[in-house]
Parts: structure tokens; C-alpha cells; sequence
């Protein structure tokens, strides 16, 4: 029994990490980009939260929109300013690009906030759900549901909407995407936004179930690496399940070896990946 | 026989780009590729250049089997190639740029720099050895390009639609280093749009369509078959030839 | 180059000299330990340069050859009481081994996937390290606290291992220099400046890289043992953390990767303003020097890539195009 609400509750995780990853794979498959700050917008959309929640007195359906709403917008800004410029230069300076990003993002926010945990006040969400003998957290519920349907959602914008069609013709041949009247620069301006935006809608949800700290972002970051290698490049749905996937093993892991090896047996599992299948479940390299 | 390629195809997943292509190059042949866009022509070329893994066929090279084997193992047997889009090697000097060519056979700095500034004598690059090889235009990035692969000493060299994109005077000068660089002794195979350049150069000449070869043999004759000319003008010309009053 | 020649002797007489001009002032002695830091941190970022500045594999996972140095010696001294000097070819040996292990799946990646991998790979070691009993676990492991004779290389004084640092960046700088010349050096610039063309030259793309990757571990892994050495201690966050790898990364960068005085020029920028910014704003220092570094990482990145080597030349001939603002000096 325990071992299904261990189970449980690391799909629900794994919706999550599918949520964000899904940003990270779609830049990665439109760009050729890895955005190294990814993490700390995770971490950002924590914070905007607990802003939202102390600063604006807003309920936990704020949360989310909030930092939907905030993170677009700084993914758009770092398109803009940084990342459109050195996209075309060298491989160390695109690299260094979002690397130098999430230092400054991440060490403001130590600045600003200290290194403590925090957690998001009291709200209609606390309190635990039994499930048929299952014990979860409703906060941890609500957030991975949501998770899952907005992660469902992104693949549905992107396979069945026009702009979604546009988004995706300029990932697979940019050249006929232009002569097809479609802007490239723009797609691609939307595509880190909705990038950041996903990123922050995760860290909103999971900010409501867990306490955060401005260093979480390093942990979040290297989940999404595994789950967007293990999920395959540019693959969205590769992403989603890939997340599920690395939610449900950490969380087995823990629970059967020992807590310790909760992350040492999902980086093996990336290792193992690396070496037997480097494009992943659903990608093609 | 220098180069042997027998039913070479090639598949990207369910296209079929290239089929059952054939080709057999004598030592100090010049030999062309010709085909409209997209008929497999550039397939086939990367498949004997060892960038691209043919699905099935074989291809031997003086009697070695490089069906599979890396791009650098074709250079070191003696392939060289040149590539559409010149791949300049951007930062580094022109002078570099062919020394890394020249130390495949030239293993001491020195005698590489020897051998590359021969090279771009040759090519009439000598006085910019010392520049950022980025400065150069198209024409200089080609001629950079021919220097380049011919510092590795090739027997057989690939050239890649080596004159798009050069004027009428500048066409003549490529095709004068292509003689110059045949009366070497080097073997050229040639993928080439430009049919005055293949009339001039090629002795023979392997047409391609929809990825397959439909014609073999001197340009002069290749060029007056109804297949090819099918080929090259579209089905619709010839309907329209014959729906024509006599 | 005249000019340049003269630079060049003015910086090797600077820091030969540099401990015994300094004896006098007040502070010295962490004046000199300055000096030795920053030598060490021009040592790690001139071996990552080997790899991700000439060659163009961008590592952000070098802390695991580092730490494989500096584990490797302690070790040795605290399960044997060897000296840990006896500890360093064993690091190297590790380090290669592990070079040779994590590139070969690796290195066939492209780019940013490539950096991607060697942070995780980096991570997953740290990790296993923390949790590993044997290694100290996240306490870390300690080396001699008294010197037992010259051999167990622990000193009171900054200085002398100021001149081992030295010689040791020497050594590593006259080995890239004579590669840089050399049939190696030109086929890693080569990969760097087109994989494609530069197989379809000969170059043995991936035996080539994973060579230049087995060479960056052995010399970051010397600089690890000779963190250990001075420093007499190391635990998985100091020797395998991801700020290691990352400030490696952007020492050379600042100063500019793939030249062989880039990631020296970078310490002697970086090392120096580190010191001032943990110094000025007290407790909250760390947080504000890393705010710092990733300001100016981010302008590097997207004004000047080449760092201050190639802003340099940049500056120069923007001077020299106009001759009246020249004369106004």
C-alpha cells in the first residue's frame, strides 16, 4: 500500500517535471538551444507565487496565471534581448548566454529572499485526500492534475492549432517556414515564452505542495535534462511521458533503496541513456 | 578500375532518394553528375564521399571496400571532396585553413606549410595566406576549398557544383584549375547544373532523375537523348511538342 | 611584435616577483595567498582550454577531473598516511581513465546537448561521493595536518606554493604552446571550426577529441591534487560542485578561450575581483560576487565572445582608425 502512495505520488511529481520539461524540449527542438536558466525559472515561478500569496493577498488560483503571466513575459525579454543575438555566434557564447542568466537570476534571488526555505501560507488546498486507502496530500493532488492537463494542453496547441502548426514549422525547416510567410523571429519570441511560462505555471503548482528555497533551480534544471533526454529531442509528448516516467522511478527508488538514491538512480539512469540510446525515446538525432 | 559503385540507394526514412545507382570510374577520368534538382545526384555524391551510409549497394575505392567507412577514412585512402556551400573553417588564417589539409600526409609543421602555400599558389590565394579566411567571398571560399582538399594529395577528387554561383570569367578561370588540376593526374568526379562547364570538362557523363540514373555516356550524345531532355524539361514540354501542329 | 613580446616579459617578471614585491605591504600574507589562488585558477581554466577553448567541446562537467585530483592524494595520505604527493600520478591516471569513459558516449553529441551531459555526469559523481562513506562523504576527507618532511608538501606560508603554481601553469602553458603548433593543435581548431569539413580532411574527428579531452582531465586533475595540497582538504561541494566546473568555464572565457594566455588573463581578472567582493560586502558576499560573475558572463557572452583578449584587438584598431583621438592623449 505504501508503495502505491510512493508510486502515487511520483506520477503526480512526474506530471510536473513533464510540465516544465515540455518547455525545454520545444526550445531544444526549435532552436538546437538548451536553455541552462531553465531551472531558475522554475524557481522564479515559486516566487512569483509566494509574492502573489503575501504581497497581493491572492488565493491559489492566482498562483498559476500569475506566474504564467510573469515568466512569458521574461521569456520573451530574454529572447529579445540576449539569446536572438547569440544564437548565430559561437558555441561557447551560447552557452555561457543562459549559464550567466541563471548565476544572475538565481543569486538575485539569495539576494533578495535569503537562502531559506518558504512555503506558501495555509489555503483551501491543505490537508490530505484519502483515495481508496491512499493517503496525498490534496496540495500535491491538485498540482500534479493540473500539471498533467496543461502539459496535455501544450502538445494539443502545438499539433492542433494554426499557431501551434506555425510553431512547429519553423522547428523543422526555418528557411521553407519564411517562405511560407511565417516569422521565424516571432515563432521563435513565443516559444520562450511559452517556454518560461510553463516552467513558471510548475514551480507555482509545486510551490503550493513543497517548500522551496532560491537553490532549487539546480535540481529542477538537471530533471529537465534528464527528462528531455530521456524523452527524446524536441519530442513534447516524448517529454510528458519521459517526466512521468523519471517521476515514478525517483519515487520508487526512494521509497525501495533508500532516499539517498532517489536522484543517484535517476542520473543513472541518463548516463545509461547517453550511452545506449542518445536520441531518446521519441527523438530523432 | 579507381572507383567502383554498384547499386548504391539510399533511403531517408520512407523516401527513397537515390536507387540502384551504378558507377564505375577509370583513373584520370573526368567523369560528371548531372540531373535536375533533387534527382539524387547529391545523395550519391555523399555516398562516395563517405558522409552519407548508403541503405544498400557497395562502393570500392581502388579495390578497398569504403562502403561504410568515415569521411576520414576515405581521405587518408586518397578521396578528397569539396562541398556546395564552402565550409570554410571561418577563424582560422587562409594559410590554416589548408594546412589542416596538408598534415594528413605531412606530419611536421613545416613541410605542412610548404604543401598548403604550394596549394595556394596554385589557387592564386598565396598573397592572402596570413587573413581571417572569413574575409573572402564566395569565389575565394571555392578556390580556399579546392586548395584545401587538394593539400591532402586525393587521387580521386569530388567537386560539388564547385562553379555556382561565379561569373562567366570567373566559370572559365575554375575551368582552367580543373584541367590544371587533372593534368596532375588526379581523377575527378564532377556534380555540375552548368552544362558548358560539363560539355567542356567531362569525357563522360551519368545522368540522374528521381533517383535513379537514366543515361550514361558522352555529353554530346547524352545531351541530345529524349530521356534526358524528359528529364530536365518536364513531361509537360514533351506533350506539349507533341500536341504542337507539325 | 615587439609590443607584445614586451608584455609578455613584464607579465612572467610580474609573477615571478609578484610574492616579494608584495612582502612589505601590509596584508601580505594573504596578498600572496591571492597570488597562489589565482595561479591555481589560471591552471584549472588553461587545462579546461585544451578541450573547450582550442578544441570547442564546452565541458561544464571539469569538476570531476578536478575532484578526481584532489580526492585521489587525500586518500591516499588518509587511508595509508602516504604522503599525497604520491596520490597525483594515481589522480591523473583516474581522471584519464574517466575522460576516457564519459567522452566516448558523449562526445558524439552535438553542442549544447554535449554540455548538457557533462553537467549531469558531473552531478551524478558529486553525488555518489557525498553518500559514500569510504570518501569522506559530505564531510570530505583531510590531508596532513603537520608536515611529516618537504614530501608531504604542507606549508605555513602561501609562497611556496605560489612557486609550485607557477611552475606547474609554465609547464602547462609551454606543453599548449608547443601544441598549438602542432598537427594536434591545428586538427582540434579544425573541429572547433567545422566537424564536417574537417573529416571530410582527414581529421580523426572523434579519436581526436577524446585525446584533447584525456589531456584537459590529466592537467585539471594536477590542479585538483594541487588545490588538496595547499589547501589540505576537500569535500564534494570544493571539489566536485558545478561552480567549479563553471568557473573554469568562465575564467578562460573571459579572458579568451582557445588562446594559450586567455584563461591566465581571466584569473588575473576574475581571482583578484573575487577577493575584493567577498572582502567589501562581508556575509552576504558570495550571493552578490556570483550576482557579479553572472553579469558579466552575460555580457561577454553577448557583446564579446572572444573575451578580453579579442576586445583588445577590437579597442586597438578603433584606436587606430582615428588618428586625432590618439593624439589627444
Amino acid at each position: 500500500m505504501i508503495l502505491l502512495q510512493a508510486a502515487v505520488g511520483g506520477l503526480l511529481l512526474g506530471a510536473v517535471y513533464a510540465l516544465f520539461s515540455s518547455g525545454l524540449t520545444l526550445i531544444w527542438g526549435m532552436m538546437n538551444f538548451i536553455n541552462f536558466a531553465h531551472g531558475e525559472f522554475v524557481m522564479l515561478g515559486m516566487y512569483v507565487a509566494l509574492l502573489i500569496a503575501t504581497g497581493l493577498h491572492g488565493g491559489p488560483a492566482a498562483y498559476g496565471p500569475g506566474a504564467a503571466v510573469a515568466l512569458f513575459m521574461l521569456g520573451v525579454v530574454v529572447y529579445m534581448a540576449l539569446v536572438k543575438h547569440v544564437m548565430r555566434g559561437p558555441m561557447l557564447a551560447q552557452i555561457l548566454s543562459t549559464f550567466g542568466l541563471a548565476l544572475l537570476l538565481r543569486y538575485t534571488a539569495f539576494f533578495i529572499f535569503r537562502s531559506d526555505f518558504r512555503t506558501l501560507p495555509q489555503s483551501s488546498l491543505s490537508g490530505t485526500i484519502n483515495l481508496g486507502g491512499i493517503y496525498i496530500p490534496l496540495a500535491q493532488l491538485v498540482a500534479g492534475i493540473v500539471a498533467a492537463l496543461l502539459a496535455i494542453g501544450m502538445h494539443l496547441l502545438l499539433t492542433r492549432t494554426a499557431l501551434g502548426s506555425r510553431l512547429l514549422a519553423v522547428a523543422e525547416d526555418r528557411n521553407a517556414a519564411m517562405l511560407m510567410g511565417i516569422r521565424p523571429d516571432r515563432m521563435q519570441a513565443l516559444a520562450w515564452g511559452l517556454s518560461a511560462a510553463s516552467a513558471g505555471i510548475a514551480g507555482a503548482l509545486m510551490a503550493i505542495a513543497f517548500p522551496f528555497s532560491p537553490e532549487v533551480g539546480a535540481t529542477f534544471a538537471l530533471t529537465a535534462f534528464v527528462v528531455v533526454t530521456l524523452g527524446g529531442f524536441g519530442s513534447v509528448p516524448g517529454a510528458m511521458i519521459a517526466g512521468l516516467i523519471i517521476g515514478l522511478v525517483q519515487a520508487l527508488a526512494g521509497y525501495l533503496i533508500g532516499p539517498i538514491y532517489k536522484d543517484v538512480v535517476v542520473y543513472g539512469l541518463f548516463v545509461a541513456v547517453l550511452w545506449i540510446r542518445p536520441q531518446g525515446l521519441f527523438g530523432t538525432l | 578500375m579507381l572507383l567502383e559503385a554498384e547499386q548504391v540507394s539510399r533511403s531517408f526514412g520512407g523516401f527513397l532518394a537515390l536507387s540502384d545507382a551504378s558507377l564505375a570510374v577509370e583513373a584520370g577520368e573526368i567523369v560528371g553528375l548531372i540531373g535536375p534538382n533533387g534527382a539524387g545526384k547529391s545523395t550519391f555524391f555523399n555516398c562516395i564521399a563517405g558522409d552519407l551510409a548508403p541503405s544498400g549497394g557497395r562502393i570500392r575505392f581502388d579495390g578497398v571496400d569504403v562502403t561504410y567507412a568515415a569521411a576520414e577514412r576515405h581521405a587518408e585512402l586518397g578521396i578528397g571532396r569539396t562541398f556546395q556551400v564552402p565550409a570554410t573553417f571561418e577563424e582560422l588564417s587562409i594559410l590554416d585553413n589548408v594546412m589542416v589539409g596538408a598534415f594528413l600526409r605531412h606530419h611536421r609543421r613545416a613541410d605542412a606549410e610548404a604543401k598548403a602555400m604550394e596549394m595556394l599558389r596554385l589557387t592564386g590565394l598565396d598573397r592572402m595566406a596570413g587573413q581571417r579566411a572569413g574575409i573572402l567571398g564566395t569565389p575565394g571560399r571555392k578556390r580556399l576549398g579546392i586548395a584545401r582538399v587538394l593539400a591532402t594529395e586525393p587521387r580521386l577528387l569530388l567537386l560539388d557544383e564547385a562553379l555556382a554561383g561565379l561569373t562567366p570569367s570567373e566559370i572559365q578561370q575554375a575551368i582552367e584549375l580543373v584541367r590544371r588540376i587533372h593534368a596532375t593526374g588526379i581523377t575527378i568526379v564532377i556534380v555540375e547544373h552548368i552544362m558548358e562547364v560539363i560539355l567542356s570538362l567531362a569525357a563522360r557523363v551519368l545522368v540522374f532523375n528521381q533517383g535513379r540514373t537514366i543515361a550514361q555516356g558522352k555529353p554530346q550524345d547524352v545531351v541530345n537523348d529524349p530521356k534526358v531532355i524528359e528529364a530536365y524539361l518536364g513531361h509537360h514540354h514533351k506533350r506539349r511538342r507533341a500536341r504542337a501542329p507539325a | 611584435m615587439t609590443q607584445r613580446r614586451i608584455a609578455s616579459l613584464a607579465l612572467a617578471a610580474g609573477l615571478l616577483l609578484y610574492p616579494l614585491l608584495v612582502s612589505d605591504l601590509n596584508g601580505a600574507a594573504f596578498l600572496q595567498d591571492v597570488g597562489a589562488t589565482l595561479l591555481l585558477a589560471a591552471i584549472s581554466a588553461s587545462a579546461w582550454n585544451i578541450v573547450g577553448g582550442y578544441a570547442g567541446q564546452v565541458s561544464v562537467g571539469h569538476a570531476m577531473f578536478f575532484g578526481a585530483g584532489a580526492y585521489v592524494p587525500l586518500l591516499v595520505f588518509d587511508l595509508w598516511q602516504w604522503p599525497p604527493l604520491v596520490g597525483l600520478p594515481l589522480g591523473i591516471a583516474v581522471a584519464v581513465l574517466l575522460a576516457l569513459a564519459v567522452g566516448t558516449p558523449t562526445l558524439r553529441l552535438q553542442g549544447h546537448y554535449f554540455s548538457m551531459a557533462t553537467i549531469a555526469v558531473a552531478e551524478l559523481i558529486r553525488i555518489v561521493v557525498s553518500n559514500w562513506d569510504l570518501l569522506g562523504a559530505s564531510i570530505g576527507i583531510q590531508g596532513p595536518a603537520i608536515a611529516r618532511g618537504w614530501w608531504d608538501l604542507t606549508f605555513r606560508s602561501s609562497v611556496p606554493y605560489y612557486y609550485i603554481f607557477l611552475g606547474v601553469l609554465a609547464v602547462l602553458l609551454y606543453a599548449t604552446y608547443r601544441m598549438e603548433r602542432s598537427r594536434f593543435g591545428y586538427y582540434l581548431r579544425a573541429i572547433r571550426a567545422g566537424e564536417r569539413a574537417a573529416a571530410s580532411l582527414g581529421v580523426p574527428v572523434r579519436h581526436t577529441k577524446l585525446m584533447a579531452l584525456a589531456m584537459s582531465a590529466a592537467f585539471t586533475a594536477v590542479a585538483g591534487s594541487l588545490y588538496a595540497f595547499k589547501l589540505g582538504y576537500v569535500n564534494p561541494e570544493a571539489g566536485l560542485g558545478i561552480l567549479v566546473s563553471v568557473q573554469m568555464v568562465i575564467t578562460a572565457a573571459l579572458g579568451g578561450a582557445g588562446r594559450l594566455t586567455g584563461p591566465l588573463i581571466g584569473a588575473i581578472v576574475l581571482v583578484p575581483l573575487q577577493s575584493a567582493t567577498n572582502s567589501w560586502f562581508g556575509g552576504s558576499g558570495t550571493g552578490l560576487t556570483y550576482i557579479l560573475y553572472g553579469g558579466i558572463i552575460l555580457l561577454l557572452a553577448r557583446f564579446e565572445p572572444g573575451g578580453l583578449i579579442v576586445l583588445w584587438q577590437h579597442l586597438r584598431r578603433i584606436g587606430a582608425r582615428k588618428p586625432e583621438v590618439a593624439h589627444a592623449a
